[in-house]
């Protein structure tokens, strides 16, 4: 049985494009196309905005956590071709900085593992795809693969790391060598996946082609221990496809049709401990779904946008309003 | 797509109203967050105002709730104590055993209701009182379900006691049964009925049973038959129940609660050694002339009906869906497991139906502060995807405290997750270098076994040590040990530290030797040869010779190393030319001491003792 448990009060003036839970569930992080980012603490039920971010000069699309080890830093990007990256020092929220590389929107954020360092993936609508490195000391280090997809870039996600086997005895002091992989969706209803050589660049290493139109966003799952890899994607075409690759082979994606839905599907994202996908359908519903024994994909609940009462939860005093 | 024999839950999040926005979502650590938005991205706003709301969705709040705190607490001792013993049940008491850890679960149930209900009358607040109320009835049925699956499934009672545990079900249940039992009992036949009841079956077979029914039956007939009741209706009316007369039985319909102690009752009088295969005729026959066709079954009496027809899965996945929380069904599952009574059944979602129900109660868990200890223990048990659930939960514990740290970190270690003690030791090392406690991140580093880390943490213990020319945490560096291996920083750290000691100790032969091994050895970090180097000043200029000659020889080799080394870059600016001024004269002083202890030395090691 789901339960409300909390409805924080944004107070953003406009449209509300995304909301992000950092890693421990205690913090929330919006943006509206009224230009800010804000921040609010949710433990226990309460909400307290700590920040109201601006420095965007357009509706602002995502936002990202970065991982805990390197404090509290938060990604945003924007219709304004931005990307800013803030952090939290000494109790208050700044810009600590701001990538101005893309000729126009950009749709998607997104951090890597942890393990590679602090490395964030912009998508932009200009069809390129910039990889900002923290390389120390409040610098950033860019790099940018140029017409990534033809008309634009809409999503970006990273494939989780895959600890090395020489990790074990590695010699002191030494990094040890991860293979970075991520997957981008674009306007070309492509989805491609992109690794890092040995020299640093990035290259494309395999095309994924089955939507008919274009692919809104791509998510790839966390690991969950077993030597597969899945990619969902989700299209302008209505399809959602669960892309599965055995990593024995290494290079050979398969397909499977998770539903044909009956409008655009914006936005495909997979639970973080359980292996749930969560899918938004335009009909106003987000389903979640789960693999079953025999590899079909089941649909296990609906969250229905409605008017009046839901089932509330033990704590009294929910604001059931409309 | 596949089809779950049922339609997926449909849950209606409050707010979002309007045909032209739509839902956006997303995933917390262990809950979903979703709000109104509009997909297609537009530069200008429409200008309608939009839901500020952010709703956070969650699976499993029973888990925040005070009062099932005893519950879940009570209960994951006996489930512990069950997986424990597992290998020592064998033979004829094994199923003693499984009986009185299914008794031992009821009854943590019955004292939590009883706490509800102390609390309820102390609380004398009438929202609070119905909270309770529900919460106590909720627990009542559970018990009353978990006694019956403990009669059908674990005590698994033969034909004839069968019965007799049926009726204490009723009667512990439903405290009217008392009344009807002693009008009924309290017949014109007393004695004839406490010959019957007295034997438990032990030394009796059941024809032996049936017989004596039989004739106690027919005697009773036959007093119907005779008129000996027919001066008085009650008696009369009394008589026809004992034997068994349904339309009887149903006049007295106000006394009889519920349909299933109208089926006891029943079998009571009708079939007193009905077999357990043939319970689920009656039982359903009972169910539907008791509710005549008035009212529809509640989840309750589906549950019920599924016990008696013996089918367990029904009954798990009936009250899966009518409870509100997983421990229920978790603990029943596995118990019933341990029984041997659950076929691996092909469920949707990968591995058996045990596992699938503890890993869900015990994700439950992880979303309290303090619960998922418990949590732990659960996947444990899960041998399929107990540990990797356990390594993906722990890592979003938010590690509010030092002493709350530890323990995760405790558990971590404890199951060889070298992964996640890695990453969450990082995250306290560098959260502390953030606030300058060195210290403590040095300790983190080589907890983590992060040589990298630690490497970067000695830096900066050095570069402060150069700044202000003495060592924080003095505690910690003293007592590195074997951790001082983990880097060769560290390891350089930890014996300069010791240099320091020993000149302090005024052991300078000791003191002296080490500085010299930390540049041979190439421990020190070529940036700290100068340091060295003018550390070294102080042993030169003592009365006694400290150095010996091949010593000054290595010293004089590692400063000509150190300052061929140097080149100038482009055009020195004014500091810059200041400080090349204070190295140069430190090299000179160094020179000069250098040379004047060689010849001291040279002297000293040419003399002969005493001299």
């Amino acid at each position: 049985m789901v339960s409300v448990i909390n409805t924080v009060d944004t107070s953003h003036e406009d449209m509300i494009h995304d909301a992000q839970m950092d890693y421990y569930g205690t913090r929330l992080a919006t943006c509206s196309s009224d230009r800010s980012v804000k921040i609010f603490d949710v433990r226990n039920g309460g909400q307290i905005l700590i920040a109201d971010l601006r420095g965007h000069e357009g509706p602002v699309w995502q936002v990202a956590w970065a991982h805990p080890m390197y404090g509290n830093i938060l990604a945003s990007c924007s219709y304004d071709r931005k990307v800013i990256i803030w952090k939290e020092e000494n109790g208050t929220w700044e810009k600590t900085h701001e990538h101005m590389g893309h000729d126009s929107s950009v749709n998607s954020v997104c951090w890597a593992p942890h393990d590679y360092g602090l490395i964030l993936a912009c998508g932009s609508s200009d069809g390129a795809i910039s990889l900002l490195t923290y390389t120390g000391l409040g610098q950033w280090e860019v790099k940018k693969i140029s017409n990534a997809h033809t008309i634009g870039c809409n999503a970006v996600s990273w494939a989780p790391a895959v600890v090395p086997g020489s990790l074990i005895d590695q010699p002191s002091g030494q990094k040890p060598s991860y293979i970075k992989k991520f997957a981008s969706g674009g306007c070309d209803n492509l989805i491609k996946l992109w690794k890092e050589e040995e020299d640093g660049q990035w290259k494309e290493e395999q095309k994924l082609e089955a939507h008919s139109d274009w692919v809104r966003d791509v998510a790839w799952a966390p690991s969950i221990g077993l030597p597969t890899s899945t990619i969902a994607s989700c299209s302008q075409d209505g399809r959602v496809f669960i892309w599965t690759c055995d990593d024995a082979s290494g290079n050979t994606w398969s397909p499977k049709l998770l539903h044909k839905f009956n409008d655009v599907v914006w936005h495909v994202s997979w639970s973080i401990t359980a292996n749930i996908l969560a899918v938004s359908g335009g009909d106003n519903k987000v389903t979640l779904w789960k693999e079953s024994v025999d590899g079909q994909w089941v649909c296990i609940s609906d969250v229905n946008k409605g008017q009046g009462s839901v089932s509330t939860s033990i704590t009294e005093g929910q604001q059931n309003e409309q | 797509m596949e089809e779950l024999d049922g339609e997926p839950t449909v849950t209606l999040i409050p707010g979002v109203n309007s045909q032209k926005k739509q839902m956006c979502f997303d995933w917390g650590p262990g809950e979903m967050l979703v709000c109104e938005t509009s997909f297609s991205k537009k530069e200008k706003s429409e200008m309608v105002p939009g839901c500020p709301y952010i709703h956070i969705i969650r699976k499993d709040i029973d888990v925040y709730c005070k009062i099932l705190r005893k519950l879940f607490n009570e209960s994951h001792g006996i489930f512990v104590g069950l997986q424990r013993i597992e290998e020592e049940l064998t033979g004829k008491s094994r199923k003693a055993q499984l009986v009185r850890v299914s008794k031992n679960y009821r009854s943590v149930i019955r004292a939590c209701m009883e706490e509800m209900h102390q609390l309820a009358i102390a609380a004398k607040d009438p929202a609070g009182d119905s909270q309770f109320s529900s919460q106590i009835s909720i627990l009542s049925a559970m018990e009353l379900i978990w006694n019956l699956c403990e009669i059908l499934f674990i005590e698994v009672a033969p034909a004839g006691p069968l019965l007799l545990h049926l009726l204490d079900w009723v009667r512990l249940h439903v405290c009217e049964v008392d009344s009807l039992s002693a009008d009924v009992l309290g017949s014109e036949n007393p004695s004839k009925h406490k010959d019957f009841w007295k034997l438990p079956g032990n030394t009796q077979t059941l024809t032996e049973l049936e017989l004596k029914w039989q004739h106690w039956h027919e005697e009773c007939e036959r007093h119907l038959q005779d008129g000996t009741f027919a001066s008085s209706p009650h008696l009369e009316a009394l008589c026809k129940i004992m034997l068994g007369d349904e339309a009887a039985l149903l006049e007295e319909k106000e006394l009889l609660s519920n349909w299933y102690h109208f089926l006891v009752t029943r079998l009571l009088y009708s079939h007193p050694t009905v077999k357990p295969m043939d319970l689920h005729r009656y039982a359903q026959s009972s169910l539907d002339v008791f509710l005549g066709g008035e009212s529809n079954t509640e989840p309750l009496d589906n549950i019920l009906l599924a016990a008696f027809e013996f089918d367990i899965h029904q009954v798990i996945k009936e009250c899966s869906t009518a409870l509100s929380n997983w421990w229920f069904v978790a603990h029943l599952t596995d118990l019933l497991d341990h029984c041997k009574l659950l076929q691996s059944h092909n469920l949707y979602f990968g591995s058996n139906m045990r596992e699938f129900l503890l890993l869900e109660y015990a994700s439950g868990l992880f979303a309290h502060h303090s619960l998922w200890q418990l949590g732990v223990d659960y996947f444990d048990y899960c041998p399929e995807l107990g540990r990797v659930s356990l390594e993906l939960h722990i890592e979003r514990i938010p590690l509010s405290t030092e002493q709350k740290a530890l323990k995760v970190l405790r558990v971590c270690e404890q199951r060889q997750m070298t992964e996640q003690v890695r990453s969450i030791c990082k995250i306290l090392a560098m959260k502390a270098v953030r606030n300058n406690r060195l210290g403590s991140a040095l300790s983190w580093s080589i907890r983590a076994k992060d040589a990298a880390f630690a490497t970067l943490v000695s830096d900066r213990f050095l570069r402060d040590y150069c700044e202000r020319g003495c060592f924080s945490d003095l505690d910690l560096i003293d007592n590195l040990g074997p951790a001082m291996m983990l880097s060769d920083r560290l390891t350089f750290l930890g014996k300069y530290r010791e240099f320091h000691r020993l000149y302090g100790e005024k052991r300078f032969v000791d003191a002296a030797a080490l500085l010299l091994s930390l540049m041979t050895s190439q421990i020190a970090p070529r940036s700290f040869w100068m340091t060295l180097l003018t550390d070294a000043l102080p042993l030169l200029e003592q009365k006694q010779v400290i150095f010996s000659a091949e010593q000054t020889y290595e010293l004089m080799r590692c400063l000509e190393d150190l300052t061929s080394g140097r080149l100038v870059h482009g055009e020195p600016d004014a500091q810059q030319l200041q400080d090349d001024d204070i190295e140069t004269t430190k090299v000179e002083m160094l020179r000069i001491g250098l040379a004047r202890n060689l010849a001291r030395s040279i002297i000293k090691e040419g003399s002969l003792e005493g001299s």
